[in-house]
């Protein structure tokens, strides 16, 4: 009995080295350890041997048989290991194949560097107010001291429904709006659609997006408005990026300035963008005329302010790199996909 | 407002280059378009003179000319003009030089003889005939003047100089003038300006009142008007000097009386008009308000018919002449003029532009005199003209001047705290340089206790308020000398309103479904609209309309989305981009409700979409998507506009109220935009949604008891929509936490016109595990429902 053991030990031993597979395990497995299997009938026949010699011969059989388990789990694991890593390298993949075209969707361009600008605005504690696109001709001119038959109304050519209501030509009613409703200190921004009697080309529109700023408080300077853009300035476009204020006119502000930024594509030194000059006019500001602060119920006396007004798209031309604004009204997604 | 360097410096002493200059102008608030040089169009052409000429031998036609052109030997220029002739001046193109026109002159060979380059006739140069008089002969030009060959022929011409061409600002019309720029310049560059003294020589006989009458009948209109009569006028062409300046300062020489008065109007900014005294009928001069009706007809040969808010310049009878605006035909100067009545006036700005608006007219004159004319400077206007007058020797200046000027402009002064402008600028500035600065600028100027007291002169009509006397400090001294500062103020809060964050997020989640935002303009044709094919009454017909739109494409204020997503998505096709998806947030537009109001304008969203694996099911769950983004679930029943295709459309709709629109445009529709494929587009009204939208706030507590699944599959006619029988089933059972369709099956043995809906239910109480007989039961009352309120039967 002892020999047939030990030679069933070997030979499985023996078998369970050459094993490969899961199913070539369980058939050793079977075969010795089953209900059929050879150490079991083994066991079975034990019922032959002298009393005496059964507990001897039985913790024998166990011995081997307790072996022959923990070989079988051993190479199973070992199996099922090898197994598992030719599944998964038999499931590789080719991670390069391109997939089905999709683009990443979009704002408009314009939009985008609108929601900038109004982060900016809103992170120095100003808020965003919205007007009508349709506005009286009080608000849009009169009020920022543009009265009717005035030369300087000729700068914006006006798109009008009748004698009193116009398409805003600026976002500037806003500011009167606010300031003939609110007590300072006021401090907005303004942004939204404006309209000019303007042909299309490469560089107008006679619908397009401007931003209007406009702070009211006591002591407010005109270095504060320089301060402010430069803020801007600096945020928008980068490290570097100055203003220059120019000397200008516009009715409804004096001191009044045309703003210019370094020109961020050669940051100042000068190129074909910037004619050469390293500037680049971006738009228009100054402090709040103090007749349009009497006009609109705000005692000049007391308080001042300053407001600046920006067209979005020359913003967004800028900051993109856009060669054309006609691009932006097109709608074209071979331009529009180009951002995300 | 061109102006020719040479012209300034005869009054302010400019020692910078023009460029340099021009940077000064800028910097102080004198804006310039640009710097360039009279006789930019040529270069390269020099005073040639014929040495000697001769026929051309292989040509009928052509000639060879020796030129002298001042570099040693002549060399040989082949022409082709009929009058070339040895011993001529001419102008002759070099070798390497360029023409208007984008012309280049090289030297060549022409019929077998070498030509070192070409002799030019007037047109060639573009030069008009009135800056040079011989200019527009026939043939080669030839140059009369004695000058050396080899000389650059622009010294000959007069051409070469500097010409700043000013962008004058509204608030500034003192500067639309050389006196006014050279006054201004010698403000900024610390300069004398030096007005030449006036004074006239009368050499006519007798007295104005001999010669002509003039009545003002309407002081409002006319604030002061002058004139003077001229006689033994002598019409001829200006000197070359005077001829120079105004072709630099964009104005064509015509005679010297035309001349005279192109030159005092740009000189001093006072608009001029010279009558021929003896066409004016009874040598009377009425201005007055035009009669109602009364008729016109103007130099530019047109006739107007005025209204009685016009000022006219009259005979005896009838209007000859639009004051300020354009003289009549009658009284024009012509060659054989010999009797003039100069015209120095100042028109009321107002009055001015209104009429020339109404009468669609815009003229050099009209337009100063809109941007306002200094009554204050009428008379020495005048006075300038009749000095030239004497100094060009074309007439006898009569003595005695009429003027009409019943009310004077009253002197005004500002009073200007020296802190409150340090205040306002945000610059310190001392008084003392501030009252300086301000006496530069011919503002009268005295501090004291601190306080700038200003006499404003009548040529800075603008300035009103301290504040523009802080502008006019701050301009002076600087813009560069601005500090950057921060505000030193009470902090506030910084926020975008509700209605603009809702219209982010809805923009947000509708670029994470891969759309693209378009813009469009917010005016279209009203064909558009028409092209939708809406019902008579529908109120989307009702537009708002431009009075003065760009052109009927730009007409009318847009009252729907529709038809610019239908024109963007044609556009993008046209181009090859067969895969589009497209929304556009903006405004739309209806008519105010009550006369004087503003228009309505609301929020709208419209989605478009087209190409590859977009269908109805597509667009629909756009929408429906957008909507599940607000928490808003809303019910989907087929309907909408006849612009949608027929059986391929949907309402979303929320207790009875319709957030969407959507479906297949309709064939004919696409057709009409030239669309010859499916497009789909989505309609969300935003105003509608805002207000629907459920506030995040608390969960459901995640379940504690298990689930039991069920499948049922129904057979029903086509016409049942699975979603509606879906709606069904969920209000017929308790506990029912899901239903969801996961296949609908048509065939043969269901019969035509039947199909089967099979759904996946899942039940789920949230105190027990549900039993099998509740669960039986729940789907017998489903069966139930379904089978009374569709004719549904369970699958076999």
């Amino acid at each position: 009995m002892e020999s047939k053991l030990r030679e069933i030990r070997e030979r499985v031993l023996g078998e369970l080295a050459k094993a490969e597979s899961s199913a070539a395990l369980e058939q050793i497995r079977v075969g010795v350890l089953g209900k059929k299997g050879e150490l079991t009938a083994l066991l079975r026949g034990m019922g032959k041997l002298p009393p005496e010699e059964r507990p001897k011969a039985g913790q024998r059989v166990n011995e081997v048989r307790a072996e022959l388990e923990g070989a079988l789990e051993a190479k199973g694991e070992e199996i099922k290991a090898r197994e598992k890593a030719a599944r998964l390298e038999a499931e590789a993949v080719d991670v390069t194949l391109p997939g089905p075209a999709r683009g990443a969707g979009s704002l408009h361009p314009m939009n985008i560097a609108l929601e900038r600008m109004i982060d900016i605005f809103v992170g120095m504690g100003y808020e965003v107010v919205e007007g009508p696109e349709v506005e009286y001709d009080h608000y849009n001119f009169e009020l920022l001291n543009l009265p009717k038959n005035h030369p300087a109304r000729d700068a914006q050519d006006t798109f009008y429904i009748d004698d009193n209501i116009v398409l805003r030509t600026h976002t500037s009613p806003v500011q009167a709006r606010i300031m003939t409703t609110r007590k300072p200190p006021i401090r907005i921004v303004c942004p939204g659609r404006v309209y000019r009697a303007d042909e299309a080309d490469a560089t107008h529109s006679p619908v397009f997006h401007q931003m209007e700023g406009l702070v009211i408080d006591e002591n407010i300077t005109m270095g504060d408005l320089k301060g402010t853009l430069d803020e801007f300035a600096r945020q928008m476009y980068g490290e570097g990026i100055r203003t220059r204020f120019r000397p200008s006119f516009f009715p409804f502000t004096e001191p009044s300035a045309e703003v210019d930024l370094t020109c961020a594509n050669c940051h100042g030194e000068g190129c074909r963008m910037c004619k050469g000059t390293g500037w680049i006019e971006v738009l228009g500001a100054g402090m709040v005329n103090p007749k349009v602060l009497d006009m609109c119920g705000i005692d000049s006396k007391k308080y001042s302010g300053f407001a600046f007004g920006m067209g979005v798209e020359r913003i967004a031309l800028l900051k993109y790199n856009i060669p054309n604004l006609r691009y932006l009204y097109e709608n074209d997604l071979r331009f529009l996909t180009q951002y995300r | 407002m061109k102006v020719p360097m040479k012209w300034l410096k005869e009054y302010v002493d400019i020692d910078l280059s023009a460029e340099e200059y021009a940077a000064r102008m800028v910097m102080t608030g004198t804006a310039v378009e640009g710097v360039e040089k009279t006789g930019e169009q040529f270069d390269h052409v020099v005073v040639g003179y014929v040495v000697s000429c001769v026929d051309h031998p292989n040509s009928d036609h052509l000639h060879l000319c020796m030129v002298d052109v001042g570099a040693g030997e002549p060399v040989q220029i082949v022409c082709g003009a009929p009058n070339v002739h040895a011993g001529m001046r001419v102008a002759a193109a070099l070798d390497g030089a360029h023409l208007p026109g984008g012309v280049k002159i090289k030297k060549s060979k022409m019929r077998g003889e070498i030509s070192n380059g070409m002799l030019c006739s007037g047109p060639e140069l573009d030069i008009p005939a009135g800056l040079y008089p011989h200019i527009g002969d026939e043939g080669i030009l030839e140059i009369f003047e004695d000058a050396a060959p080899g000389t650059d022929v622009k010294e000959v011409f007069g051409l070469g100089d500097d010409v700043i061409d000013f962008e004058i600002l509204a608030n500034r019309p003192d500067c639309l003038s050389v006196w006014g720029l050279a006054r201004e310049s010698s403000a900024v560059l610390e300069k004398h300006f030096v007005m030449p003294e006036i004074a006239v020589e009368e050499t006519g006989a007798g007295r104005f009142e001999d010669y002509a009458t003039v009545r003002v009948l309407d002081d409002d209109a006319c604030r002061r008007y002058c004139a003077r009569v001229i006689t033994n006028v002598k019409i001829g062409p200006s000197p070359k000097w005077m001829r120079e300046y105004l072709y630099g300062a964009g104005v064509r020489p015509i005679n010297n009386i035309v001349d005279i008065t192109n030159f005092v109007m740009l000189e001093t900014g006072q608009p001029m008009h010279a009558f021929d005294l003896s066409k004016v009928r009874d040598q009377t001069i009425v201005v007055r308000r035009a009669r109602p009706g009364e008729k016109l007809t103007t130099l530019d040969g047109k006739e107007h018919v005025l209204d009685e808010t016009m000022l006219v310049i009259a005979d005896h009878d009838n209007a000859t002449g639009l004051a300020g605006i354009m003289g009549g035909e009658e009284s024009e100067i012509v060659d054989g003029t010999v009797s003039v009545l100069f015209e120095s006036a100042a028109f009321e700005r107002a009055n001015n532009r209104i009429t020339a608006r109404k009468l669609g007219m815009r003229t050099e004159a009209s337009g100063r005199f809109e941007k306002g004319v200094n009554p204050d400077g009428s008379l020495e206007a005048l006075e300038r003209a009749c000095m030239l007058v004497n100094m060009l020797e074309c007439g006898d200046v009569v003595p005695g001047a009429f003027d009409h000027y019943p009310n004077p402009i009253p002197p005004r002064t500002i009073e200007a705290e020296v802190s409150r402008i340090c205040r306002r600028n945000g610059v310190d500035v001392p008084g003392e340089q501030m009252e300086d600065i301000l006496n530069r600028l011919y503002i009268d100027t005295t501090l004291a206790g601190g306080v700038l007291t200003c006499e404003i002169p009548s040529f800075r009509q603008d300035m009103e308020t301290d504040a523009d006397v802080a502008e006019e400090v701050l301009r002076m001294y600087g813009y560069d000398h601005i500090p950057s500062t921060l505000m030193n103020a009470v902090t506030m809060p910084g926020f975008r309103g509700e209605k603009m964050r809702f219209n982010d997020r809805v923009k947000a989640a509708l670029v994470g479904m891969n759309l693209y935002e378009i813009l469009n303009y917010s005016f279209i044709s009203p064909k558009w609209i028409d092209s939708l094919g809406l019902p008579a009454d529908d109120p989307r017909r009702d537009t708002v309309a431009l009075r003065n739109p760009l052109g009927e494409d730009t007409s009318v204020m847009r009252t729907t989305l529709v038809p610019s997503m239908l024109s963007t998505l044609a556009f993008n096709l046209n181009r090859g981009n067969a895969d589009a998806r497209l929304f556009e947030l903006s405004k739309t537009f209806a008519p105010a409700k009550q006369p004087g109001e503003l228009p309505e304008e609301k929020s709208a969203l419209c989605i478009g979409m087209t190409g590859e694996g977009v269908d109805f099911y597509a667009i629909r769950d756009a929408a429906v998507w957008l909507l599940a983004k607000f928490g808003v679930t809303a019910a989907i029943s087929a309907g909408g506009d006849g612009y949608y295709h027929p059986g391929r459309k949907a309402v979303l709709t929320v207790d009875g109220v319709q957030v969407a629109e959507l479906g297949e445009i309709h064939p004919d529709v696409a057709a009409r935009f030239e669309i010859d494929r499916r497009v789909y587009l989505a309609e969300v009204d935003l105003d509608a949604l805002r207000p629907m939208e459920k506030p995040l706030y608390g969960v459901k507590p995640l379940p504690k008891f298990p689930a039991v699944t069920r499948d049922l599959a129904l057979v029903v006619d086509e016409s049942v929509g699975a979603g509606t029988m879906l709606e069904t089933i969920r209000k017929a059972a308790k506990n029912l936490e899901e239903v969801r369709v996961f296949d609908v099956y048509r065939g043969d043995k269901l019969g035509a016109g039947r199909k089967s809906v099979a759904y996946a239910l899942t039940f789920r109480a949230a105190d027990r595990t549900l039993t099998d007989q509740e669960i039986a039961s729940a789907m017998e009352k489903i069966l139930r429902s379904v089978s009374e309120t569709y004719g549904a039967e369970l699958r076999a």
